[in-house]
């Protein structure tokens, strides 16, 4: 696959009646492993290739995609995404109108210092058997389970507008997970983040600085002692979450929200909706004075981090909320004009065969001051939870209940009780209303999401946010 | 339009993987999908796609141990390519001491879900059943949803001479209209073939939906009796699914069902089966092993029977495989794709006629796993909650959040609805569904529409 494909493809439609045309060749391949128990789950590799074509024929989007790589397929394909797009006009609508962009002619890589498909398979199927084996010293560990991720996405991007991107992103991860069971009660922990662990934009080091064999005993040993700790009691009271669930709260509770092709009834019929409107940028406030949020592509070791989004237009870091008060969405090409802006940039496909949607890039809550400890040496009364284990919020993006691993009991400033099954719920701008610690740099991780659904055909898209731990008041914890 | 390649030229490309040498086994799975999708919002056409793709999954197993390559090349070269991928994945892999073969030969039952007029759907056509059913969207109001018509063919080769090969589509419609005062309804429809959509009967519904739930008011929550419609019954299913009836979890005591066989565990009226060689469902005959797939109980009048298997689990617990295998390399287990809920003689009029004080569900939305051991989901309800007060839907409520048992509710359960309709969230799956009537339902928050 390269650029003589895509350009291929765009002259394909431009002939077939497309008033512009973009196309995206690619090859994404990846290399999962898993290991339960000290012995071998799964371990695969996938590639997949292709070319999408999308046009703009008459004011209507037209797009098609297929594995077949032979000019005549191609051409076919083409003519298809401009007669999809004519036949869109059957009901009436404004044109689409794209806000400019320079087309570019450049070359991207992604930051990675050791290539992680170049890694020997024995090297990572023996980290993942010690991870295990050492999880499995500690009694009442009933599963020990590793995993690795690696994906490499390589795609040609060419437009009639004259663009030309090459680009190639390479994600890299792994984890641990604990699972103890005993009495009818099953309880999970995981190291260093739950769903198969740490994924972030990088090579084979990132994987070296996760701490897998180091951690493995401690993770075994929380879910073994969350069997015998009670019930996370139902009250009203200060939340500490850590910077794992953080992530999960802002990617749900503001990620989402801010993305303008929601707020404009485009995703209404499947993931929803949002509770902004147009009319609340520079107005509304989302949250404490504490609350600062961007979305920077440009963000090392972000998932969503790249040179040029798939429409073409440059990487940015954009800011969302400042101090509290919303002040951007995530745009597009189509979407911007709308709000009266150029697109920012976040238009992305989960690969060569989806049509790009708004995506998160990198959304992230700005640092402030002071440590997880010193947030909780400062908290009186109030419970501490640690790592996602469910998610629930409404089309909206309003009303939200999230379960995590464990949690602690806050007393003077020390952790005390453990406690299981923790969850809370919220409703979105009097949460982040009440925000009254956010931690500083030395707490600040880089997370990765790399599957968050979206779109018809479904999509998968793989973003990112930094967080640090954070501190909510008068939260209604332990639902039921 | 592209058609099927067809068993011929599956089994040429298969082979090519299968001659690998100085191997235990080979397994070739395939798969090629094609498809269009006509998106609309603000009742407008705003996303029309389509995509074709193939795939290659390559198992081979070598003493025992496993490794898997897949590509979208469909060629004899990609073929070898992913074998000797795999092949060398499978040398580094310690061997898996549960290793249960690959699956024997054994004949599949032939089930014909392959239209070709669904597979031959053109984006004018979409276009035009959206256009109809855009046009019943009341004054105020506008529309969005999704029309897609797919085509697929599943196939699987293994060394031991197995060989199935099964074409099938899927036609589906969903709409959500909304307006006026905070009035959202929703309808869909699911089909093998794109003759049995009704655009104009699928947006009449939404649009009453719609036009019934403006004006929304406040309903403290609590646990309140509360009549279920298929769509919203179809999420409690696929999770009691997730949680409970994999035979993985159900042997390593994680299911909500483990220890319980034979147990009451739902109202008698509650029957429960998977069966993927029913004409109606989607999806194939065969599981991803090849194995061939039969009808199997899970719940029998409230009482639960057995989980299903795969060829792995299926040895662990001195079991057959019931046809329940998913791709290799599984990390998840067996799985039933193909459920189906036993129908009962009540209409949904009938149990809101018999609700003195209840709510009437639409649909759920992002709903998730709280206590998988006690079957325990949380989710929204949205696009159609209703009042119900002395046997008649008195208004619109605010959207409420719950969290509930499933088997709890299931044992909670008084009326069973005369019909079952079809939902699906992939294409590989499907359950069918009647609406229910649930005399205790916890909705643990509201939110503000």
């Amino acid at each position: 696959m390269s650029f003589d494909v895509a350009k291929m493809a765009v002259e394909a439609a431009v002939k077939a009646g497309a008033d512009y045309a973009d196309a995206r060749t690619g090859t994404d391949e990846t290399e999962s492993l898993t290991v339960r128990n000290q012995e071998m789950e799964g371990i695969d590799r996938t590639t997949s290739s292709g070319v999408g074509v999308r046009v703009l024929a008459g004011g209507r989007w037209g797009f098609a995609a297929t594995s077949r790589q032979d000019e005549e397929d191609v051409v076919r394909t083409a003519t298809l995404a401009v007669e999809i797009a004519k036949a869109a006009s059957r009901r009436p609508g404004a044109p689409v109108q794209l806000s400019p962009v320079e087309p570019v002619v450049a070359s991207w890589r992604g930051s990675m210092e050791e290539d992680p498909f170049t890694i020997p398979l024995e090297e990572k199927v023996a980290l993942l058997m010690e991870g295990t084996r050492r999880m499995q010293t500690v009694p009442g560990v009933s599963f020990a389970e590793g995993g690795l991720d690696l994906f490499r996405r390589s795609t040609w991007f060419a437009s009639s507008d004259g663009a030309a991107i090459d680009q190639v992103v390479v994600h890299s991860g792994g984890g641990l997970e604990a699972t103890a069971i005993a009495d009818g009660d099953v309880q999970r922990r995981s190291y260093p983040n739950s769903f198969r662990g740490h994924v972030k934009a990088a090579g084979w080091e990132h994987v070296r600085t996760l701490g897998l064999i180091e951690e493995a005993e401690r993770t075994g040993r929380e879910a073994v002692e969350l069997l015998a700790a009670p019930e996370c009691p139902s009250e009203v009271t200060t939340l500490i979450l850590d910077s794992g669930q953080v992530e999960l709260q802002v990617h749900e509770s503001i990620g989402h929200p801010i993305e303008l092709d929601r707020v404009l009834g485009m995703e209404e019929a499947y993931a929803g909706s949002s509770f902004l409107t147009t009319e609340d940028r520079g107005k509304l406030k989302y949250g404490s004075p504490l609350v600062s949020v961007t979305a920077d592509a440009t963000l090392t070791g972000g998932l969503g981090s790249f040179g040029f989004d798939d429409e073409g237009v440059p990487a940015q870091r954009v800011p969302i909320l400042v101090d509290g008060i919303f002040q951007n969405f995530l745009t597009s090409r189509e979407t911007a004009p709308v709000v009266g802006q150029t697109s920012n940039g976040t238009s992305r496909a989960d690969g060569w065969s989806h049509l790009p949607l708004i995506r998160m890039t990198n959304i992230s809550l700005e640092p402030r001051e002071g440590s997880l400890a010193e947030i909780i040496g400062d908290t009186k009364d109030g419970i501490f939870m640690a790592t996602n284990q469910s998610w629930s919020i409404d089309d909206k993006r309003i009303n939200f209940q999230f379960g995590c691993e464990i949690a602690w009991r806050v007393k003077n400033g020390k952790v005390t009780q453990l406690y299981k099954n923790p969850n809370y719920t919220g409703i979105t701008p009097e949460f982040w209303g009440s925000c009254d610690a956010v931690g500083g740099r030395e707490e600040w991780t880089v997370w990765g999401t790399p599957n968050c659904g979206k779109g018809q055909p479904g999509q998968v898209g793989r973003v990112g946010h930094g967080t640090s731990p954070a501190r909510f008041r008068g939260v209604q914890v332990g639902v039921r | 339009m592209p058609g099927l390649i067809g068993e011929d030229r599956f089994r040429a490309v298969a082979a090519a993987a299968l001659e690998l040498k100085g191997v235990d086994g080979v397994e070739v799975l395939y798969t090629h999908e094609w498809g269009g999708l006509t998106r609309f919002a603000n009742s407008v056409i705003h996303q029309s796609t389509f995509r074709e793709d193939t795939g290659l999954r390559v198992r081979v197993v070598s003493r025992n141990r496993a490794g898997v390559a897949s590509s979208n090349d469909f060629s004899e070269r990609g073929a070898r390519e992913a074998a000797a991928s795999a092949m060398e994945m499978a040398q580094v892999a310690p061997p898996d001491p549960l290793f249960p073969g690959l699956a024997p030969k054994a004949a599949v039952i032939d089930v014909d879900r392959f239209f070709e007029g669904t597979a031959e759907s053109t984006p004018a056509a979409r276009a035009e059943a959206v256009h109809r059913l855009i046009d019943t969207c009341p004054s105020g109001f506008v529309a969005a949803g999704a029309f897609e018509t797919a085509a697929a063919e599943l196939g699987i080769a293994n060394s031991e001479g197995q060989v199935c090969w099964s074409p099938g589509t899927l036609a589906s419609l969903t709409t959500v209209m909304t307006g006026g005062e905070h009035g959202s309804g929703f309808a869909e429809a699911f089909s093998g073939s794109v003759e049995h959509i009704d655009p104009e009967a699928l947006g009449g519904r939404a649009a009453d939906k719609a036009v019934r739930s403006q004006r929304p008011v406040v309903l403290d929550p609590g646990t309140y009796p509360v009549v279920l419609e298929p769509a919203a019954v179809a999420t409690l299913a696929g999770f009691l699914a997730y949680v409970g009836f994999g035979g993985r979890g159900y042997i390593e005591d994680r299911s909500c069902f483990s220890g319980k066989a034979g147990q009451q565990v739902a109202a008698p009226s509650i029957s429960i089966w998977d069966d993927g060689t029913d004409a109606n469902t989607l999806g194939a005959a065969f599981d991803f092993e090849g194995v061939p797939r039969h009808r199997v109980d899970l719940i029998k009048d409230g009482v639960f029977q057995d989980a299903v298997y795969d060829l792995r689990t299926g040895k662990q617990a001195d079991r057959p495989s019931t046809g329940h295998g998913l791709p290799a390399p599984n990390t998840e287990g067996p799985f039933p794709l193909n459920l189906f809920m036993a129908e009962g003689d009540a209409s949904v009029d009938d149990m809101i006629r018999a609700t003195d004080r209840g709510v009437l569900v639409t649909r759920f939305h992002y709903s998730n796993i709280v206590n998988p051991i006690e079957s325990s989901i949380t989710g929204m309800t949205r696009d159609g909650t209703f009042l119900i007060e002395r046997g008649e839907v008195v208004g619109p409520v605010m959207n409420f959040r719950f969290t509930q048992s499933i088997i709890d509710a299931l044992t909670n359960v008084s009326f069973v609805g005369s019909k079952a309709e079809l939902a699906s969230e992939f294409f590989f799956s499907a359950s069918r569904v009647p609406a229910l009537k649930i005399e205790a339902f916890h909705f643990s928050g509201r939110s503000d529409h």
